[in-house]
């Protein structure tokens, strides 16, 4: 079998697929150690109980699996949040046994700190820099069972044949030389698609490839308007500040020295959720009590030296590198960004699309466990619980699948080869990275954080002119051979089609949940919204549909922080 | 400002530098720099990026002749020369190029590993000898039910070592790797010692045994390079001199 992608959960697939004897491997248009996985700073929920409430109570899973659905505004799948939630202690301690140098209590236990929208101190941590310390350790266990890695391979395309999903294409980057991989399963695992919005936390190489890729094979995509917006993106590059900050204590301030989440979320404060905290402070700064250039502040400098060297250090570190502020000194400025694609590639509870043989998990998937707006601290869990889970999945069905055929596999590499031969050979037309800025541009302005119909729509017909556009799009560079320029004219078109989705789906969602806030419907519509957005591709055309949330334990509430 | 670039592809006789101006405006790294270069004056420019925020440990390339990564280094602060590193001398970081520091900002590929094409080089010999060291986890007793405990007193001193991002920087910046260019190099045995130090470990001198080799301990002359250039500084020096003397004191127990 094959798994797209080098990320948590590519690796945690990878150990899995490599403990069951069966044979894979991994493509990744990176390093593995250069996925956004890295770059996770707060943590990973999982209800220990390591930690005491505030009246002496203790936690546990299901107080985690309703904070979770709680937080989706209630669209999440219970089903899969239950089951997320019950791995989560399992999966904490599995990454302690493979050698996860997790932060620790005086007594030795794994160190757990609050974080937004949770009830319980839930959150394990490896100070601030938990995905680096998470990523090493999978790493580390894959490399010593030796699976195969093709590195800097970049998917052009999957292959389909009598209806499955027999492998995939792959241009190797340093080369340009078009691979085919034949198996009998695909695993996505590829991570979010925050590159289609110009100011986002994530790194420059998260642009959806997985999705679109899954999205051209006829699997519908999912839920995908509903796109967090993290509170605290460092002001200038956007870079991650982690709710961990706010989990230590640090609060937000505006112009006016006021702490303004009193006002908006008397109980929890600084400490709601993300969707709660980053239309706060976006209120803020367009009535005026922002800073100029557009930010407000987060504040640390009350927690001093020794708590900001403990438990927050990679933070101090980017704030001083990238905006030449010291948080023990002076207050960070930071502005709401995109962080989080909560929609992805349409999967069942088992991580199985509608494509037989290929699956998905992970941030590029929706099996629903964040629903309208995801809790922090539960993407990390989701990408370890899944990719064991999925890979669980298909070393279940591996052995009813056929031997795949070459054929369909050859000719696939040939398709490739021709279209990106026609692509070489196009005149020189517009400039690609004009047009990537531009796309960007326009999905924050009008997919951002406060939605309205009539700019969604116009931004909708911006997103098609831009297709029609690609068309004659050429890179200047006419070598195959390490052409990065081709590979974003490729990643381009991957992020327009992803583009299209969002804006369909946030138009026809008339409500506001979760993230997807409308200003012309700004409450939520549990009558005719409590549903699944689907929408995939029929006949060249982006096709919509909807389907039941799977609820169970908790009846949908208003949610009040 | 200038960035004047190192270029080197397959079909070129020599290589070359190319100069590029830009307006640096407030915050301008090296890696935005380059994406400007790539966008408005050559897209054939090749050079690795991912996260953009030093984590990810893919961008780093030798600037102004020092080992970095390319998205934490501030033009502006290299062009104060506020981001002067003094190090050990070695041949690649000879003034060897006509540069001009107070206007131009210098960028070549990362020194000791085979370049693929322009600034890109191919990391597989330094990942080679990470797994040489065989970097997994060994842990002295059987999976308990729940965590092992770990006195929080051990962990400062762990992630001195688990910090580290395996960008290589300082594999290109010790003078020992270009004079023995099979020596294993200082991120792959300080990621020895990070295990050996693990207190869940059997802390066992076995594991140090792995690097006890010419090539591995025994060869750092103590430079210190590696600590100057670490973006997240990693001390493999302390780790090597601390390696020795547990070496030394099991040869003297014999």
């Amino acid at each position: 079998m094959i798994i797209i992608g080098g990320g948590l959960t590519g690796l945690r697939a990878a150990l899995q697929i490599s403990n069951s004897g069966l044979s894979g491997a991994l493509i990744s248009k990176v390093h593995p150690l250069r996925s956004h996985s890295v770059a996770a700073q707060g943590g990973m929920n999982a209800s220990l109980g390591n930690v005491p409430g505030d009246d002496g109570a203790s936690d546990d899973w299901k107080m985690h699996a309703y904070d979770t659905v709680k937080g989706s505004d209630y669209l999440a799948d219970q089903d899969a949040v239950e089951k997320m939630c019950n791995e989560a202690a399992a999966t904490v301690y599995e990454l302690e046994h493979m050698g996860t140098v997790w932060s620790r209590l005086e007594n030795g236990k794994i160190a757990q700190r609050p974080f937004g929208g949770a009830g319980f101190p839930r959150t394990c941590y490896a100070a601030d820099r938990t995905g680096h310390n998470a990523l090493h350790t999978l790493y580390e266990q894959v490399l010593d069972r030796n699976f195969p890695f093709y590195e800097e391979f970049f998917v052009t395309s999957l292959v389909k044949d009598r209806g499955r999903c027999i492998g995939c294409t792959a241009i190797e980057i340093m080369t340009g030389k078009i691979h085919g991989f034949i198996s009998k399963a695909v695993l996505m695992a590829t991570g979010g698609f925050g590159r289609v919005f110009n100011r986002s936390t994530n790194a420059l190489i998260n642009t959806g490839d997985g999705l679109a890729l899954a999205l051209g094979a006829g699997v519908p995509l999912k839920d995908m308007e509903f796109v967090q917006f993290h509170p605290t993106t460092l002001y200038g590059t956007n870079i991650l500040m982690s709710e961990g900050a706010r989990g230590e204590g640090g609060i937000l301030v505006n112009s006016q020295g006021e702490r303004f989440m009193e006002k908006y979320a008397p109980n929890s404060v600084d400490l709601a959720p993300r969707d709660v905290v980053a239309r706060s402070i976006e209120q803020e700064i367009r009535e005026g009590r922002g800073y100029d250039e557009g930010y407000v502040h987060l504040d640390l400098t009350h927690l001093g030296f020794d708590r900001i060297m403990e438990r927050l250090p990679g933070i101090r570190q980017i704030a001083m590198d990238f905006a030449g502020v010291d948080p023990i000194k002076e207050p960070i400025p930071v502005q709401p960004g995109q962080h989080y694609s909560m929609g992805g590639i349409d999967v069942d509870i088992n991580g199985s699309t509608i494509l037989p043989g290929l699956y998905a998990a992970g941030e590029c998937a929706c099996i629903s466990v964040h629903g309208a707006n995801r809790l922090g601290g539960n993407s990390l869990l989701e990408t370890v619980v899944f990719g064991r889970l999925v890979a669980d999945t298909i070393i279940n069905d591996i052995n009813n699948f056929q031997k795949p055929d070459i054929l369909p596999i050859e000719s696939a590499v040939n398709d490739v080869e021709s279209k990106i031969k026609e692509v070489m050979e196009r005149k020189k037309g517009a400039n690609i990275f004009d047009v990537k800025d531009e796309m960007t541009e326009l999905m924050f302005q009008k997919f951002g954080i406060f939605r309205n119909g009539q700019r969604m729509e116009k931004g909708l017909n911006e997103i098609l002119k831009m297709e029609d556009k690609l068309s004659e799009l050429t890179p200047n560079n006419k070598d195959l051979a390490v052409n990065q320029t081709l590979i974003q004219f490729l990643e381009l078109e991957g992020m327009l089609k992803i583009a299209e989705v969002v804006a369909k789906g946030a138009i026809k969602r008339e409500e506001s949940r979760g993230s997807h806030m409308r200003t012309d419907h700004p409450n939520r519509d549990d009558e005719n919204f409590l549903k699944h957005t689907l929408i995939g591709l029929e006949d060249k055309n982006l096709n919509i549909k909807y389907k039941p949330v799977t609820l169970g334990m908790f009846e949908p509430k208003e949610r009040v922080y | 400002m200038k960035i004047k670039v190192y270029r080197d592809h397959d079909g070129m006789k020599n290589s070359r530098y190319d100069t590029f101006e830009l307006e640096p405006k407030p915050g301008l790294t090296v890696l935005g720099a380059l994406f400007q270069f790539q966008q408005n004056f050559d897209d054939s420019i090749a050079f690795h990026y991912s996260c953009r925020g030093a984590v990810c440990g893919t961008c780093a390339m030798l600037i102004n002749k020092v080992p970095r990564l390319a998205c934490r280094t501030q033009v502006a602060s290299l062009l104060n020369g506020d981001l002067k590193i003094p190090l050990s001398p070695y041949p690649a970081i000879e003034e060897n190029v006509e540069w001009d520091s107070k206007e131009e900002v210098l960028v070549e590929p990362l020194p000791h590993l085979p370049v693929i094409k322009d600034l890109i080089v191919d990391i597989g010999k330094f990942f080679d000898y990470y797994k040489d060291i065989e970097p997994v986890f060994k842990p002295a007793d059987s999976t308990p039910e729940k965590e092992r405990l770990m006195d929080p007193g051990s962990i400062p001193e762990l992630e001195l070592y688990t910090n580290c991002i395996l960008c290589a920087a300082c594999f290109g910046s010790c003078p020992i790797d270009d004079s023995d260019p099979e020596y294993l190099g200082p991120a792959a045995l300080a990621k020895l010692y990070r295990f050996y130090i693990d207190p869940r470990e059997e802390n066992g001198i076995e594991r140090l045994k792995i690097a006890d080799i010419p090539l591995g301990w025994w060869d750092c002359k103590f430079h210190g390079n590696c600590r100057r250039v670490c973006p997240k500084d990693v001390p493999p020096l302390i780790a090597i001199a601390k390696a020795r003397e547990q070496l030394e004191k099991e040869g003297e127990d014999l």
